[in-house]
């Protein structure tokens, strides 16, 4: 079974984010790039199902030169091949990196379609849908479990009221949430082979986007966080605060 | 042409509770615009939506109460086509489905936003980015515009008095791709994580799923609108489930009050609670991350501390 895996660099948790001048981007300054973490499951979960199923894994990412790190370390983690959409800026609307990534994973002809569930930069929460109408085929997200048997698949998808168990036939895509597992970490051996491995490099035209970010701004730092050392009172001296400060008490 | 539309979301007969905040800014909405808005829901529930808005367009869907999120997505798609606003609750279920819709109508989306101005027609859209480092303002040029936003930033509509006006879809019928089958978890009468005004949310310094009674006995005097959520390992462990993981990789939380006890504050935590409007931490150690974004601070042992609060609160 041939599978797609796509796959976002974003930022690393801890990265400290600094503002361009015009305050319309993140600079890449002092940027940590890392796999988006649930993307980094979606590629675990497609090599347990090559190993067990056999096939190709093909990662594919969209995204100026710095994702070739994002491919590099997918293709040490064990991945088969590796795609590199190019483009001069990471795309802001998630509509345009959908339509390029559909159109390419149609020439590819895979079975099956892995993404993560949403991407910890933007958390735009939508490309799995879009690639599920582009390519004419049904899309399951946020996924927690995932069975794939003789053509046909199930999966596990937590929403507000419970687990809704999704059946269906191959191609299909799905769009993973971490807690499907933990992904591996390169061996040295995976990092040595995938430094052979050569990553095909397309450039794609994106069109104008139709989402426009106006301003961006810091989040400001609380000030005045109180902090107390917990001693005799201490409890009724926070319930008296919660009750000034807060609507709720 | 439909202006502003709400998809909304039933458990039953009833609207969910986010379901009732879009309503309330489509309302909003259509009286600074001088524009009519409309629900578009599910059949079970659409008499009590006949008391929500002017106008209520009903489906039914062949798999009952149970969405499949491409056939409620190409409904969907098919009737807001023209309309100018399309809205939903940013839910595991609204962001599935819109998704959907914003590809079938081949326009932009922006997803969790946690409030908004307008400019003109179009709305200034406010938004999290990088786990709440950044905040975004953000416009869609293309039309219909498609928003989804986070439940608890805004209040919730009440029924007006009104006769229902209520008409069904008749347009196309779409096949099930996938089957779909709803298992509802057993869970408290509690609030749903995201739903709750009062959030007490345990880590590992908990130590064990044994000492979540002193959490339960906490939620007992805070009273109904007060639900539990945890950290990751908790539900990694398997102590809580895992509906009740806020954070990174689990759910996105707004609440009036988070109370962190025995959570160190990672980034990854931090990504789900930002939104709160007020946080208070209990912790020993003085240096606890969470500490830094805390408006109240309590250093001290949890086992101590948790049940003085509760005593507190029961007195008060
Ligand atoms: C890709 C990725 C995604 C992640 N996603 C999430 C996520 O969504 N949500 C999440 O929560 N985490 C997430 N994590 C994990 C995160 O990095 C932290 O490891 C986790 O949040 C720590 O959980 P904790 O605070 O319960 O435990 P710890 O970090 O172990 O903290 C326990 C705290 O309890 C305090 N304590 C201990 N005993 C007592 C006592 N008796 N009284 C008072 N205080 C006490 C300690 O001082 C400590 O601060 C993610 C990690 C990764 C790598």
């Amino acid at each position: 079974m041939n599978i797609a895996v796509c796959v976002k660099q974003t930022p690393d948790t801890e990265s400290k984010p600094i503002l361009s001048p015009d305050h319309r981007q993140i600079s890449d300054e002092g940027i940590v790039w890392i796999i988006n973490p649930h993307d980094e499951s979606a590629i675990e979960v497609a090599i347990g199902l090559r190993d067990q199923l056999g096939g190709l894994v093909t990662l594919i990412s969209v995204g100026p030169n710095q994702v070739e790190s994002a491919l590099r370390q997918g293709l040490a983690m064990g991945a088969d091949e590796a795609i590199q959409l190019h483009c001069s800026e990471m795309p802001i609307d998630q509509k345009m990196t959908a339509e390029v990534l559909a159109e390419k994973i149609r020439s590819l002809g895979c079975e099956l379609v892995l993404t993560g569930e949403v991407a910890i930069d933007g958390c735009g929460s939508q490309v799995p849908q879009r690639l599920g109408v582009l390519l004419d085929c049904p899309c399951v997200t946020g996924v927690e479990e995932l069975s794939i048997d003789s053509g046909q698949f199930t999966a596990r998808q937590p929403v507000e009221q419970g687990d809704k168990i999704h059946a269906g036939s191959l191609p299909s895509v799905i769009g993973i949430n971490r807690r499907i597992m933990e992904p591996r970490y390169p061996s040295f051996k995976g990092i040595m082979k995938a430094k052979r491995k050569a990553i095909h490099k397309e450039e794609v035209l994106l069109n104008s986007a139709d989402l426009l970010i106006e301003s961006l701004m810091l989040t400001p730092k609380k000030s005045g966080g109180k902090v107390v050392e917990y001693q005799e009172g201490t409890a009724e001296e926070v319930v008296k605060y919660l009750q000034t400060h807060t609507t709720v008490f | 042409m439909l202006p502003i539309v709400v998809i909304a979301e039933s458990v039953g007969s009833k609207l969910t509770p986010s379901t009732l905040e879009i309503c309330h800014v489509a309302s909003m909405i259509a009286d600074s615009l001088d524009q009519d808005w409309l629900i578009l829901i599910n059949d079970a529930a659409k008499n009590e939506a006949g008391f929500i808005a002017p106008r209520v367009i009903s489906y039914a869907l062949a798999d009952g109460e149970c969405h499949a999120p491409d056939m409620h997505a190409s409904i969907a798609a098919e009737i807001v086509a023209s309309s100018q606003l399309v809205m939903m609750a940013a839910t595991s279920t609204g962001k599935d489905v819109l998704g959907r819709v914003a590809q079938l109508l081949s326009v932009s989306l922006v997803q969790d936003c946690t409030g908004f101005e307008m400019d003109g027609d179009r709305l200034l859209l406010k938004r999290e980015m990088l786990g709440g480092k950044v905040l975004a303002n953000v416009k869609i040029n293309s039309c219909p515009q498609l928003v989804s936003f986070r439940p608890r930033s805004f209040p919730t509509t009440s029924p007006l008095r009104q006769v229902p006006v209520i008409e069904s879809y008749t347009g196309k019928s779409f096949d099930l791709r996938t089957s779909v089958d709803l298992r509802k978890t057993t869970r408290s009468t509690r609030p749903d994580v995201t739903e709750a005004s009062i959030v007490v949310s345990g880590g590992r310094g908990l130590q064990g799923p044994e000492n979540w009674y002193l959490l339960e006995n906490f939620l007992d005097v805070l009273g109904p609108d007060a639900t539990l959520a945890c950290s990751r390992p908790v539900s990694d462990e398997g102590w809580r489930p895992h509906h009740e993981h806020v954070g990174q990789t689990g759910r996105t939380i707004a609440p009036d009050v988070y109370i962190a006890v025995g959570i160190s504050g990672a980034t990854q935590h931090i990504a789900g609670i930002a939104g709160s409007k007020y946080i208070l931490a209990i912790n020993k150690d003085p240096d606890a991350p969470i500490f830094r974004i805390a408006d109240y601070g309590i250093v001290g042992d949890l086992f101590e501390v948790v049940p003085a609060l509760t005593n507190a609160i029961r007195g008060k």
